[in-house]
This record gives structure tokens, C-alpha cells and sequence, in this order.
């Protein structure tokens, strides 16, 4: 089975369980990244939204899509789970906003070349999906000028990954070498060391923005992670928010 | 002069003294290009431009032998700066046997007084690179190029940085990277700066680079300790032990 039918048949099963789990931490007033919900307006990754066609990559229950409908923006949420999209339709009649979700991996999306203003991820596709065929999608995607922007778990926080108890320490426990691919029971996570990701970007026509290492709070909470993994995010880069803009 | 230019300055007369002066004879007459401890050779990574006929300054050059195999591999004009006399002189000894025709300055690599926009390639292989602040070397590289000029350059990896030992290095991580900025190492009394990836960029893009290229370093199966600097193999065949960073000049 190809690692996009894995990822769906784990999404598929895990999703009401997810939702469950981390819905009342993921409903908030406006958008906020990653494991530890840093505040967008803290962070201004993305600008000013407002009338901007918008594709989300991996956008499971469409959170941050509604939050930028709400704010003016164009949103095409996609997601490689019938069942997330289940409940991004719920999450959208609630907030009373509506926008197209699309059922496909982002390894192959059934949308026009050139078409979205932004492409962005958060803890989506760029992790769940191969980066070498997804940022090609993404940049095929892109109108000249326009903003990839992802959050995934850092290099060195996959590097410092115990899985036996699912924790970050700080300890080396996977080699450089090992980060491309992680095979797990659940499904498969990709991740690449720093260097690759800048010339994948590159060979794909995008010019490296930014690279934003978000902190969390000293007293921040997260029902993603432990309390020792803040201390660690406290001291390195757990998170890696990579921006990138299409020139022609 | 900067407390840390002074220390380093200091630390590498006698670093010059114990290991470098000798070593500049082998250095500079070795025909093939190859990027720090990892000794990688550049026709491996292609991280250099084209060299023909491109003016070229080396922002720490030390006894300057990456600086002679610039010269060699054809560009018009290589300058090598640096803050240590006596790795000058190491330089200069070994320019006037080769007849390689280096022109060496003695200035600061945060600012060397060379002209504005004066460069097409600005290079720094262990130099400048760690030796110097990033808020005020890559500011001054960026003023010596030439619009559509480079910069490339060779640093520890921030992995390593965060995994040393007083003499070696572990598996474990020994010091936050938040607020990495000045490391002051009292073995040696020398001072280095080193950044995480974020904050790399972030001074790139907001001195007008454009970031083409990162490469990270591993060891060869083959690599073996080094003479004189702390480098261990093992380990360096697992994680990343050096990085090349390669920018241009926004036209």
C-alpha cells in the first residue's frame, strides 16, 4: 500500500478520536501555528489575507480555512481523509462560513497550475506527505509572487524524538540520515535536515523568506505535548515555520 | 578593537605558533579545493561560483591557503584579510615561495576599509564565519560585493554547536539554542559566534542576500581525528558536523 493510502486509512480511523481530543485547544477567535498555538499575530507569517485565494494543505478540520474565511480570504481546504473533511463540513455549518474541500493526497492535486495567492500547512501535508513530490504540487500551485508557508515538527526535534514514549529529550536518538522517512505502526511522517529543505524549495522556483522558530510560553499548555516537551521548546526549536515565495 | 577581536587575535598567534605555520606549506600546495575538517571536496558539493577571472576576498583567511586554491583555481584577484599578524606573515611567506600573488590586509573582517562594492565572491571557510559577529561581518560582505555577487561560507554545524564538550562532543545537547549568539570558550581564551538556522537566514535576507544553497557536512567513512582541532569522526558520520552556506547579492 503507497504511503498516501496508509496516512488515509490512519487518518480515517483516527480522525473522530483527533477532533476529540484536541478540538477545544484548536477552537480559538483567530489563527494560531503549530503544537503550542503561537498566535499568528505574533508570528505574521501569512499578511494580510483578505481577498486572497488560500489552499491548505492537509487542513484537516479546515480550523485555520474557517478562521480565514472569516477574515476576508479565499479558502480551498484539502485533505487526504474523507473523515476530517467530515468534520471540517461540521466545523464550517457551525461557523457559518463555506468554501470548497477537496478529497485527494498533495502529492496530486486536481487543481489548476497557478492558482492560489498562498499554499500553506500546518502540521498538514509537508509532514504527512513526501516533500519531494509535494513541494513541486505546491509550487505548480502558486501564482508568481505567491507565499508557500509550513509548520512542521523542527529537524532537530525529529532527530531528538524517543519513540518508545513518544518524547522529545535532549538526546540524539536518530541520525541525520534517518530523518527523511519515519515508518511508524499508525502511518508515515517525512521530515528533511535543514539544507535539503532549502534546495528542494529552490529547485521548485521558491526563494527562502524566512525560517521562524516559535517558542512557546513559559506556562503555555498543549494537548499535543507534555509539559517536559515545553521545557525542551523552551530551549530549542521544536517547531520549524518555513516561508518561501514564488518568483518567476 | 572589540574584546573579542582582541582575545581571538591572541589565540591564534599562538594557535599559529603550535599548528598552523607549519601546516601552511601542505595547505597551500594541495591542488584540490576541500571545505573544512570534513575535508569535502568542493567538486563534490559545488558550492563555489565560477571562479575565471571573478575578484575574490577572503574574510579570515588565516594562513590563507583557501584563499590559494581560489587563486589557482583562476580568479583574477584574491584578497585575504585577517586580524592575526602572525598568520599573515605564515601567509605571507608562503605567497612570496608560490608566487601566487595574494594581496593579504590586515584589518578586521567586520571592517576591513576595502571599497564599496569592490567583489564579486566573498568567501570565509572557518573565518570570519565563527570568528566574527554575524550583525557585523555579514553586513560588511554584503557592502564589498558587487550586486549579483556571493557569499559562501564554511561554519560548525548548529548541531555540533549545541552538542560541545569542553574537548569533544556528545549525543546529548549541552546548551540551549536560544539566544545562541557569542560562545567564549576558556581553554583556549577565544571567542566564536555561532546562530541557529532561523536567525542564519533572517541576517541573510536582511542584509539583501538571497539564500541559494545550505549544505551540511558529514564525515567520510574513512575520516580519521584530527591532528589539532577537536573533530570526531563517529560522530560526524551520523549528524552534521560543518555547513556551507551559499548567498547572493540582490541586484
Amino acid at each position: 500500500m503507497s504511503d498516501a493510502l496508509r496516512n488515509r486509512a490512519y487518518w480515517n480511523r483516527t480522525s473522530d478520536e483527533y477532533q476529540e481530543r484536541h478540538g477545544e485547544f484548536l477552537r480559538r477567535p483567530e489563527p494560531h501555528w503549530g503544537g503550542w498555538q503561537i498566535p499568528e499575530s505574533e508570528l505574521n507569517i501569512l499578511g494580510d489575507v483578505s481577498g486572497k485565494d488560500m489552499l491548505e494543505l492537509g487542513c484537516g478540520a479546515a480550523w485555520w480555512s474557517i478562521l480565514l474565511a472569516k477574515r476576508g480570504a479565499r479558502p480551498v481546504g484539502l485533505d487526504n481523509s474523507e473523515r476530517q473533511l467530515e468534520h471540517a463540513r461540521r466545523l464550517m455549518v457551525d461557523a457559518g462560513v463555506d468554501f470548497p474541500l477537496i478529497h485527494a493526497s498533495a502529492e496530486d492535486v486536481p487543481l489548476a497550475d497557478e492558482s492560489f495567492d498562498v499554499v500553506f500547512s500546518d502540521h498538514g501535508a509537508l509532514s504527512w506527505s513526501n516533500p519531494e513530490t509535494t513541494v513541486p504540487e505546491a509550487a505548480r500551485l502558486l501564482r508568481d509572487g505567491g507565499l508557500l508557508a509550513f509548520c512542521t515538527t523542527s529537524p532537530l526535534a525529529a532527530i531528538c524524538w524517543d519513540e518508545d514514549d513518544d518524547l522529545i529529550r535532549p538526546v540524539l536518538r536518530h541520525d541525520s540520515f534517518g530523518l527523511r522517512r519515519f515508518d511508524q505502526e499508525e502511518g508515515v511522517n517525512f521530515q528533511l535536515p535543514y539544507g535539503e529543505w532549502i534546495r528542494l524549495l529552490r529547485a521548485n522556483g521558491l526563494v527562502v523568506e524566512d525560517l521562524v522558530e516559535p517558542r512557546p510560553a513559559e506556562d503555555a499548555t498543549s494537548t499535543y505535548c507534555m509539559a517536559e516537551e515545553r521545557d525542551w521548546a523552551r530551549r530549542w526549536p521544536s517547531e520549524a515555520i518555513w516561508k518561501a515565495r514564488k518568483t518567476g | 578593537m572589540t574584546d573579542y577581536v582582541a582575545r581571538n587575535r591572541e589565540s591564534w598567534t599562538k594557535s599559529n605558533a603550535a599548528y598552523t605555520d607549519a601546516r601552511a606549506e601542505h595547505a597551500w600546495a594541495q591542488t584540490e579545493i576541500a571545505w573544512g575538517m570534513t575535508e569535502t571536496p568542493e567538486s563534490d558539493v559545488g558550492m563555489l561560483p565560477p571562479l575565471e577571472g571573478k575578484d575574490v576576498v577572503e574574510l579570515g583567511c588565516g594562513t590563507a591557503y583557501f584563499g590559494a586554491w581560489l587563486k589557482r583555481a583562476g580568479a583574477r584577484r584574491v584578497v585575504g584579510v585577517d586580524v592575526t599578524p602572525a598568520q599573515l606573515a605564515t601567509a605571507a611567506r608562503l605567497n612570496g615561495q608560490t608566487g601566487l600573488g595574494l594581496e593579504l590586509v590586515e584589518a578586521n573582517a567586520e571592517e576591513t576599509g576595502l571599497p564599496d562594492e569592490s567583489f564579486d565572491v566573498v568567501v570565509s571557510e572557518y573565518g570570519a564565519s565563527i570568528w566574527c559577529d554575524p550583525y557585523r561581518w555579514i553586513p560588511e560582505a554584503a557592502r564589498l560585493l558587487r550586486p549579483g555577487g556571493e557569499l559562501v561560507f564554511l561554519r560548525n554545524s548548529t548541531l555540533a554547536v549545541l552538542c560541545w564538550t569542553d574537548d569533544d562532543i556528545s549525543e546529548t545537547l549541552q546548551r540551549p539554542q536560544r539566544r545562541l549568539h557569542r560562545l567564549d570558550w576558556n581553554d583556549d581564551d577565544s571567542t566564536e559566534f555561532q546562530l541557529g538556522h532561523g536567525d542564519w537566514v533572517r541576517v541573510l535576507r536582511s542584509n539583501g542576500f538571497e539564500l541559494l544553497d545550505l549544505v551540511e557536512l558529514y564525515a567520510a567513512e574513512s575520516a580519521t581525528k584530527h591532528a589539532y582541532y577537536d573533530f570526531n569522526p563517529e560522530w560526524a558520520k551520523r549528524w552534521p558536523w560543518e555547513e556551507i552556506w551559499r548567498a547572493r547579492k540582490r541586484v
